[in-house]
This record gives structure tokens, sequence and C-alpha cells, in this order.
């Protein structure tokens, strides 16, 4: 019997049926792959989760909307390499969730912008950007130096990433709020902080309050760091 | 039975507005806080609506027996 | 056996037979939800757009900030307008091509209209207070999430039932669309949100995907949202309402069948091209930019399938305005689902990936399909809805079209030129062999072209302005038996509903 477009036109389950049937294809030949192909992400020495403080500054920067005029992925072009640093590792974000790659750049990228200005330049520039680039369209982020950071359940956000893959010791999570603390004071002592979470850089906190600030600034520095670039070959690399 | 459908969504958003309360009341943010009592002043709002709505028709339904009484017929 | 195309029946043709009682209250008021979210989002679209001129403009107030309303603007424009417009439609059209009334009964219907601008009003506060996820057009919170999938299954059910329950023995393709887009988004949605919630009574939640995963997932989302939200749905817009508009069938049977099932099973796979040359493995991003490429094939069907519907109908341009809205609309679709397909060849995309070209594309989509489609439908539904004999002025309505027109026009055209200015800038060399322009001369040489934006989407703002007061003082005038009764002559009278 010959196919008629009739049949499915009379019958609504079986448009339901093919339509879910039709959609669901591209999705799955994309998608799972990239779950089960080891190659997907490069193995790399240096990435490492997110020190409670850069944690808690990264949900600063997700919640201010930073992504929407910042991308975080140098693409594998000529002049982006020149103008940020070595193109982006997909190990490199494989503790991000969410991922903050960005889709405009409004301002530049920001996925090297670690250590390349010093604490007191970022503290002068969230607080008043036309201060240092006359010409930016960046919005004043002030408010976050006068807002005392929220993180009464450090310990939980640590948990609910290590639920979802990011390799959190339960001794990371037990010194989550004093690592935080620590990070965020210039005058701590940092050895215990630093072994657990190497690069670290300490943000130019007061001492006693650790404010959102603090915490965007530790994030800031961090981004792109990890990977140490001399030490990593091309073979490595390789997707 | 004629009336099924209201009493399923009534009963679904009176849920949802327990929910709603749940929520906040244990809130650890501003936002799950605003978010509960709002869902829960919702479902509050829309069951009166449906309850209002209900006797609407019961008595333009009772108009209508009469044969004199005019208008009030539209509901939908 | 009958011949297919005979026993196709085209919508004029269905209102022939006797109708039952259809629920139009449920569309008068999401008519009236899409305009006003419709003005919301125009609004806060223009607030962020003149706060990329004079950065000032936020005055160092967090709920302010860009980062803050740029969502809030895309969701209000996507979901509350766009999702308002296809509640409508879908609902109106639903039961019209079924000759049913809604399933589910006036109350489920209630909870779909008050549920679904609920969830609208809580996403934007979310965004507004910094509980964005930061997915793009995926913003709202998990709590808030879960909230739409409980009204999303409500509409889901609304819809097949009342397709289930339908007196024509044959589905009208429009619905083949919408039942498309209803399933699909639902998938998107609960994929795309999968995640951990740090606590029962925490807003945040850490995505389940990390990276490389997130970023795929989410294109895949994000490009479906505009596949399957802002394309597949919107074509059984055009589908039903052109064909009423012209009281035409529909251009080709053939073409609507080849085009729907060409559409929906392309689409899925083109999310990689935005993720070209970044570290997405090579082969997906490949895929995606292939399919993205046979994506215009289908989408130009669908164009053609609408224009043509007008074939030996042409002249009713002239004298139906709210028919240009329409018909305008499936010319930008065609002309965006051309330039979409080119925008994702890897060495075009090298060049217009993260400027102001790819602002400029969405927008052409937005104003000139999205909202050009749905402001061409609503003209036609106030009348019919309100049981009116005609729009208030049609002078109003070619006002409205051509400031709209322009508008589009002056946005589009502004991007362009800010985008591949952007783009060349960025990769531009000097005789030395240095890169010539630091970044921030690229801000400064875009700034006249942002204004220039502002211009065209503030020309946007008026115009559905000069809309909304048109269809208020519609649904002011005569009814139809007034109308009747007390006068002969009245200029705009003629979009008689059925």
């Amino acid at each position: 019997m010959q196919f008629r477009h009739e049949w499915i036109e009379k019958n609504a389950f079986l448009l339901l049926v093919l339509t879910v049937v039709t959609v669901a294809i591209g999705g799955i030949v994309e998608v799972v792959p990239l779950f089960t192909i080891e190659t997907t992400v490069e193995h790399v020495k240096g990435v490492r989760p997110y020190s409670p403080l850069e944690l808690a500054g990264r949900n600063i920067y997700v919640r201010e909307g930073c992504y929407l005029c910042h991308s975080q992925q140098i693409r594998a072009l000529k002049d982006e390499v020149e103008r940020y640093g070595h193109y982006s590792l997909a190990a490199e974000s494989m503790y991000d969730h969410p991922f903050q790659w960005g889709s405009k750049r409004i301002g530049p990228d920001l996925s090297r912008v670690g250590g390349k200005y010093s604490n007191d330049w970022h503290y002068a520039h969230l607080t008043n950007p036309t201060a240092l680039v006359p010409e930016t369209l960046m919005p004043r982020y002030g408010f976050l130096a006068q807002a005392p950071l929220d993180y009464q359940v450090i310990e939980r956000h640590l948990a609910a990433n290590k639920v979802i893959g990011v390799p959190y010791t339960a001794e990371d999570i037990a010194h989550a709020r004093e690592d935080l603390e620590t990070q965020a004071n210039p005058q701590a002592d940092t050895a215990a902080l630093l072994a657990r979470y190497p690069k670290a850089v300490e943000a130019s906190g007061n001492g006693r309050v650790v404010s959102e600030m603090d915490a965007l600034v530790a994030y800031l520095q961090v981004l792109g760091t990890m990977v140490d670039f001399a030490d990593t070959t091309t073979e490595q690399l390789q997707q | 039975m004629k009336d099924s459908g209201e009493i399923f969504v009534g009963l679904m958003v009176a849920a949802l507005g327990f929910a709603g309360l749940v929520l906040a009341s244990g809130a650890l943010d501003d936002e799950m806080y605003l978010f509960g009592f709002s869902l829960a002043g919702f479902a509050l709002f829309f069951d009166l609506m449906l309850l209002k709505h209900h006797y609407d028709r019961v008595d333009a339904a009772r108009a209508e027996v009469r044969p004199m009484a005019r208008g009030a017929a539209r509901h939908d | 056996m009958t011949d297919a195309s005979i026993t196709y029946m085209a919508p004029h043709q269905l209102s022939t037979r006797l109708a039952p009682v259809y629920n139009e209250a449920i569309v008068r008021k999401f008519t009236i939800a899409t305009m006003f979210w419709g003005i919301v989002a125009f609004l806060v679209g223009c607030t962020i757009a003149a706060e990329l001129c004079w950065p000032g403009l936020s005055m160092g107030i967090s709920y302010l900030n860009f980062g803050r309303l740029r969502p809030v603007h895309t969701s209000a424009a996507i979901f509350a307008f766009g999702g308002n417009a296809l509640f409508a439609t879908s609902l109106y059209v639903v039961q019209r091509t079924c000759r049913a009334r809604l399933f589910g009964g006036a109350a489920l219907a209630e909870f779909l209209f008050w549920g679904y601008n609920f969830f609208i009003v809580m996403a934007a506060l979310s965004y507004v207070m910094g509980f964005s996820r930061s997915q793009e057009y995926s913003e709202p919170p998990w709590h808030v999430t879960i909230f739409l999938v409980i009204v999303w299954v409500c509409y889901a059910v609304v819809f097949v039932g009342t397709l289930l329950r339908r007196e024509e023995p044959h589905i009208y393709v429009a619905n083949w669309f919408y039942l498309a887009f209803i399933l699909t988004v639902a998938i998107l949605v609960l994929v795309n949100n999968a995640a951990v919630p740090v606590s029962l009574y925490s807003s945040h939640a850490y995505v389940a995907y990390g990276g490389v995963q997130n970023a795929l997932i989410q294109w895949w989302y994000g490009h479906n949202a505009v596949g399957f939200f802002l394309t597949a749905a919107f074509l059984g817009m055009m589908y039903y309402f052109i064909p009423k508009q012209a009281n035409r069938p529909v251009y080709s049977y053939r073409l609507s069948i080849v085009h729907f099932w060409s559409l929906i099973f392309m689409y899925i796979w083109a999310g990689p091209h935005h993720l070209h040359y970044t570290s997405l493995p090579d082969w997906t991003q490949t895929l995606g930019m292939a399919f993205s490429i046979m994506l215009w094939m289908p989408s130009w069907g669908g164009m053609i399938n609408g224009l043509m519907t007008l074939s030996g109908a042409w002249d009713k341009l002239r004298t139906d305005p709210a028919l240009r809205f329409s018909v305008t609309a499936v010319g930008f679709y065609g002309m965006s689902t051309f330039e979409g397909p080119v925008m994702s060849v890897r060495d075009v995309n090298a060049l217009a990936h993260y400027t102001d070209w790819v602002i400029g594309h969405v927008h052409s989509g937005a104003l000139g399909w999205v909202a050009f489609i749905s402001f061409g439908a609503i003209y036609y539904l106030v009348p019919v809805l309100w049981n009116r004999t005609g729009l208030y002025s049609k002078k109003l309505v070619a006002w409205h079209y051509w400031i709209a027109t322009l508008g589009i026009v002056f946005y589009m055209t502004s991007m362009w030129v800010a985008g591949i200015m952007q783009g060349l800038m960025w990769r531009a060399y000097d005789k030395f062999g240095f890169l010539q322009y630091s970044f921030v001369e690229s801000v400064n040489a875009v700034h006249p072209y942002y204004i220039i934006r502002l211009m065209g989407g503030l020309m946007f703002l008026v115009g559905a302005l000069i809309m909304v007061f048109n269809l208020v003082m519609t649904v002011r005038s005569r009814t139809t038996e007034e109308f009747a009764r007390t006068s002969q002559d009245y200029p705009d009278a003629v979009m008689a509903g059925e």
C-alpha cells in the first residue's frame, strides 16, 4: 500500500509521535557523543575546581550578567590569540557550571584576564570604569564593594558542585568557609588555602567583612591562569 | 461531571499555593521568599476567581430559567 | 479514495458550516497581554539600547544595569510578547480549524493565561533582583522553570485534547506547526534546565552540565528556541492568518508537508554554529554548519508557500494594511533565513561572531518576522474577537506599518555597519604586523551606529503605541449589531470577521 500523508494528518497521536522522533534525532546525534568521546576535553595539568571565594565571585559574575558583554572563549584565530592569549581549551571550563563563554563582545574577552591587572586596578575599575577607561560602556559596580558577601551556605554550594562532578573533596567542603575568609583577607596565612587551591589570588579585602567585590576580584584574577602553557605540548591539546 | 475540570484546576493551584508557602517559610534568599509568597497569593486569587466564575454561572443559569430575565448568558 | 488536495480544507472553507461556541474569552485575554508585553519589551529594549549609548544612564543602580535588564528585554520580547501571541493564536486556530471547543474547560484555559503571565512576572523579577541562571533565553531560576513546566504541560493537554475531539477529519497544517512547537519547547526546556539546587529553599542551582557540554546543550536549546518558538510556531500563525486575510487557500499542500518535516528535522542540528572556532570539537561545528546551510531550503519553502498564497489576491495589499504586515513579515522571514545560513559558514562567522551583526540579524527576525506576523494576526483578530465590523482606522495601521518598517531598516543597517566594522577592526593589522586597534577603539567607533539603532528601536515602539491606540479605539467602537442598526457608512468597515 502506498504511503499517504493523510494518515498522519488524521491521527493526532501519530503526528505527535512522529514529530517527537523527528526532532529527537539531531539532538541525540550531536549531544550524546560529547559525553562519551573521551577526547572532547583535553587532559591538561593545572585545571582545578574554584576556591570557595572564587566560586562565590563567579556567582556574582553570573548574577550581574557580565557574560552579556564579555566573552570567556578565545577562538582559535590569529588575531584573537594575539589580542587575548592562547586559545581557550575545553579543559579550562570543565568545572564551569554554568559555562560563561558568552556570545557578544561589547567589552573585551575575559578568559585570560587573571593576573593582567592588579587587584587595586580591578577595585578601582569596577567602582568607576570611566575613570580608568574614558570611552567604556561599562556601568559602575561600586555597590558590590558595599554589599557583604552572603556565604552562609558556601559548603552546600561546594557540595552541589560535587554532585554534578566537580571533584571537591570532603576536606575541601569542610574547610570551605575558612578558605573563603582566608582568601579575602590579605593578612591571613594562605598556606592551607594554596595547598588546596594552587594559584589562588588573595583579594584585597579589609579583613573584617568579605564584600561581593572581594569575591568577584578573586574570581577575575584566576581566570585563564590555571593551565601552564609553557608546560603543555601541542599533542596534549589535540582533541 | 461538568465541573470536574474546574475542581481539578482549583485543587492543583491550591497545591501550588501551599508549595509556595513552604518555599517561603524556609527561604534562604530574597528571591525564594518573594516567589513563595507570590505563588501563594497567585493561588489564592486564582481560586477565588474560579469560585466567583462558578457562582456567576449559577446566577446566570437561574436568570435564564425565568423567561423575562435578560442578558447575562454569555460566559466562556 | 479522495484526492488529498480536495479533502484538504483551507480555513476559509471551514467557516461555511455551523460552528460550536468557542472559548474566545481566553483568546481576548492573551491578545491584550500580547500588546501589553510587546510595549514592555520594546520599552526595555530602547532603555538598554540607550544605556549602550550613554552608560551613565544606569546611575550605578544595580537593578538598572545592562546586565540585569538585558534578559528582561529578551524574555519580554520572546516569551512574553511572542509567547502570549502564540497562546492567543494557537488557541484560536485550534478551535476554529478543529471545530471544537477547547479541551479541559474554561478553568484550565484561565490557568494557562494567569499561570503563564505569572511566570513571566516572576522571571522578570528574578533577573532584576539578580537571580538569573545566565543561560541565554533560559535565564529563569530553577523553581520558576518548574512552574513554567507545569503551565506548559497544561498547554499541551489543552492543545492535544482539542485536536483529539476535533470534528474535522484532517488536522490543519497550522496545527502541525503549533504542535511541533509545544512538544519541542517542552523537550528543550527540560533538558537544558537540568540543575542541582544548593538547597530546596535556595534560588541558586548549578547547571548539571559543565563547560563544553553545557555550551552545546545551551546552544542546542538557544537555536531551537529560535527554531521552534520563534519560527515553527509563527509559521503556524502564517498558515492560518494569511489565507484568512487574503481569502485564498494555502498555495501548495505538498510544499507544506515537505517544508514542515524538513524544517523540524533540520533545525535541531543547527545549534553548534553558535560555537565556531571554540573549544567545541570540530566535527560538531561542521555538522552544525552543514545543517544550517541546508536549512535555507525548508525556510524558503515556507516563505514561498506564504507569499504565493496571495497569488490572485495581491491587490488586497493596497486595501488592507493589516495584510501588508503579514506579507512583509514573510519577506523579512525569507531575508533573515538567508542571512542566517550565510552567517553560519565558518569563515563568515569568524568575522560576525561576537559582533553587533548578530544583534542585527536577530532583530530582523524578531522585529521583521515575529512582531510583524503577530501584528498582522492581531489586527485581524481584534475586530473578530470583540465583534466589531472593522478596525477603528486603517490609516493608523498604515502609519504604524511605515514607521515600524523604517525603524527596522534603521536598526538592521546600523547593526550591519557596526558589526562588520567591529569584526574588521578586531582583526586589522598595521604595516608592522601588530594589531592595529585596541579594543576600546572599536567601542568608540560604533557609538554613532548605536544611536541610530536606538532611533530605529524608538520608531518601532512608537508604531506599536499607535497600534495600541487603534486597537483600544476599535474595542470602544460600536459592535457589529449596533453598527448595522445605526449606520450605513463606516469608512473602515471591511474586515468583517468570519
